[in-house]
């Protein structure tokens, strides 16, 4: 920790010095922008230190966060949503604006009453009602790319056009401004302050739109059902329907496709694993869950509501907690050999998704995506390598991701 | 062998059901349903391996139960 980087990002006064540490998630060495880079690797080194510290810098406006590094902590956390809150306001805040994206950033009780409106809608029994559709769309993807050469870019080829195909059709909506969603996505997320905020405008006016429209002319899709629903006995305000669709929108699209490039990078760099799985097809479930285990995607943030002594760390009213994904699915207190990937792994109680009432309200789907897009993938294209001559880009962040994927089976 | 549920950890991963479906099931929102579950001798081995799958350390196994 140099003084420079103090001044830049004063220690509030509570944080014991020795309890600051020169990590960041957007900063740290492999977290920019790296070719051929291994993010998910390059945060292993907190395990290491202590079990909790301090970064100065570990947000997207740079604030400082405690770090939980342990698993185990980042349960007790997790889930005790009293003491550790999600009301941030994250995309409102991308606009000066201040209302929840739903049910990310409410806490309960508040929060369970949207959840149990949403849940029976992302159930794993609803979710096989919806394979057959991804399954066709993925055989669609795959085999245009197949016809048109022997590589391609998996990213923009698939994995986006993939992830956002099956997010429109949820909602109902054509395929025909799938591009223009992809780029507002990649806006929001990736861009900087100015076109954030442009995304984030057209998000929300397409949504709101989209609402007023089925308000009107009500069709059986997703935002029909919302605009129609309703929590403690009364609809639902404009606020909270675009607190939900908006959620939809980017909680869907960036993690899937992340998902799926970090996935075939590393069949693709692991040829021994794509054998494997090319013999054992029915070996790429329980391979997808160690997958979402080594290439989690999602730092969780919450909001100390009050004063709290966790293990001897003072947390202030008001700080911010980090619960990295990627840092405790590497956790070596909860995984046996954490940083060997081993498809064939059974006990699996990762944390991608998230725990606590705030599990990930896609996961079951997201789920059936990554494995049908692996089994596709290897049941029609042969044995996969990184094109000669170009490097995956990746970066750490908010949500760990990869820009380009040039696979090729020449 | 008997599955102890603590219905109120449960946050619907259904890690649990992935295992053995015919053993844990969901209600209509997809979180287990509530109350115990006996567990038939043929079916244990899917039945703790299902218990120990899920993330939020909701399902006890008590092995002296007997069914
Ligand atoms: C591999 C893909 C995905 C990953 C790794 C992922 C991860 C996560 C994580 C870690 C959270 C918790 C965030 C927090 O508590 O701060 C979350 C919440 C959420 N996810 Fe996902 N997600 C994925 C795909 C999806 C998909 C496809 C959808 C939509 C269909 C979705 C919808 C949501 C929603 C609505 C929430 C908020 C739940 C709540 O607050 O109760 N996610 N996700
Ligand atoms: S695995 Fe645990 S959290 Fe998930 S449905 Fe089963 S009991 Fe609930």
């Amino acid at each position: 920790m140099t003084k420079n980087q103090l001044r830049s990002n004063p220690v509030p006064d509570h944080v014991p010095p020795e309890m600051v540490r020169n990590f960041s998630l957007f900063t740290s060495p492999g977290m920019l922008p790296t070719a051929n880079g291994d993010p998910h690797a390059a945060v292993t080194c907190v395990h290491a230190g202590p079990p909790i510290f301090y970064a100065p810098n570990n947000t997207r406006d740079g604030r400082g966060t405690w770090v939980i590094t342990r698993a185990s902590d980042q349960r007790k956390v997790l889930q005790d949503t009293e003491t550790f809150s999600s009301h941030r306001s994250i995309f409102a805040s991308a606009l000066g604006e201040n209302w929840p994206m739903i049910p990310l950033e409410l806490d309960p009780p508040a929060h369970g009453i949207f959840r149990s409106l949403l849940n029976p809608l992302f159930t794993p029994q609803r979710v096989r009602a919806l394979e057959p559709a991804v399954r066709e769309r993925a055989i669609a993807l795959i085999d245009t790319i197949a016809a048109s050469g022997t590589n391609c870019d998996v990213m923009k080829d698939f994995a986006y056009p993939f992830a956002v195909n099956i997010f429109l059709r949820f909602l109902g909506l054509p395929d025909d401004r799938l591009a223009i969603f992809v780029g507002w996505g990649k806006d929001l997320l990736h861009g900087d302050a100015v076109k954030r905020k442009a995304a984030a405008q057209r998000i929300v006016a397409f949504i709101d739109d989209l609402a007023a429209l089925r308000r009107k002319a009500p069709v059986d899709d997703f935002m029909t059902f919302v605009v129609q629903a309703q929590v403690a006995g009364r609809p639902l305000t404009n606020e909270e329907v675009r607190g939900i669709g908006v959620l939809l929108f980017v909680a869907g699209l960036d993690t899937v496709a992340a998902a799926i490039g970090f996935d075939l990078a590393h069949l693709s760099r692991n040829p021994k694993d794509q054998e494997w799985l090319r013999s054992k097809p029915n070996r790429i479930v329980v391979a997808a869950e160690e997958l979402l285990r080594a290439y989690p995607t999602v730092q969780m943030i919450r909001v100390a509501t009050r004063d709290i002594d966790f293990d001897g760390v003072p947390i202030r009213k008001g700080d911010y907690i980090s619960c990295a994904t990627m840092i405790a699915n590497r956790d070596p207190a909860e995984f046996e050999c954490p940083n060997t990937i081993d498809l064939a792994r059974e006990e699996n109680r990762h944390t991608a998704f998230a725990h606590g009432p705030h599990r990930c309200l896609g996961s079951h789907l997201a789920r059936r995506e990554i494995v049908i897009g692996l089994e596709e993938w290897l049941a029609r294209i042969p044995a996969l390598r990184i094109k000669e001559g170009t490097a995956p880009i990746t970066h750490g962040g908010h949500a760990f991701g990869i820009d380009n994927l040039i696979l090729d089976w020449s | 062998m008997r599955v102890i549920v603590n219905k109120a950890k449960c946050q619907g991963h259904a890690r649990c059901w992935a295992q053995a479906p015919e053993i844990f099931t969901l209600d209509d929102e997809g979180y287990i349903e509530p109350g115990d579950i006996k567990v038939a001798k043929r079916d244990e081995l899917k039945a703790a391996r299902g218990a120990r799958s899920c993330p939020e350390r909701a399902l006890a196994i008590d092995r002296a139960a007997t069914s």
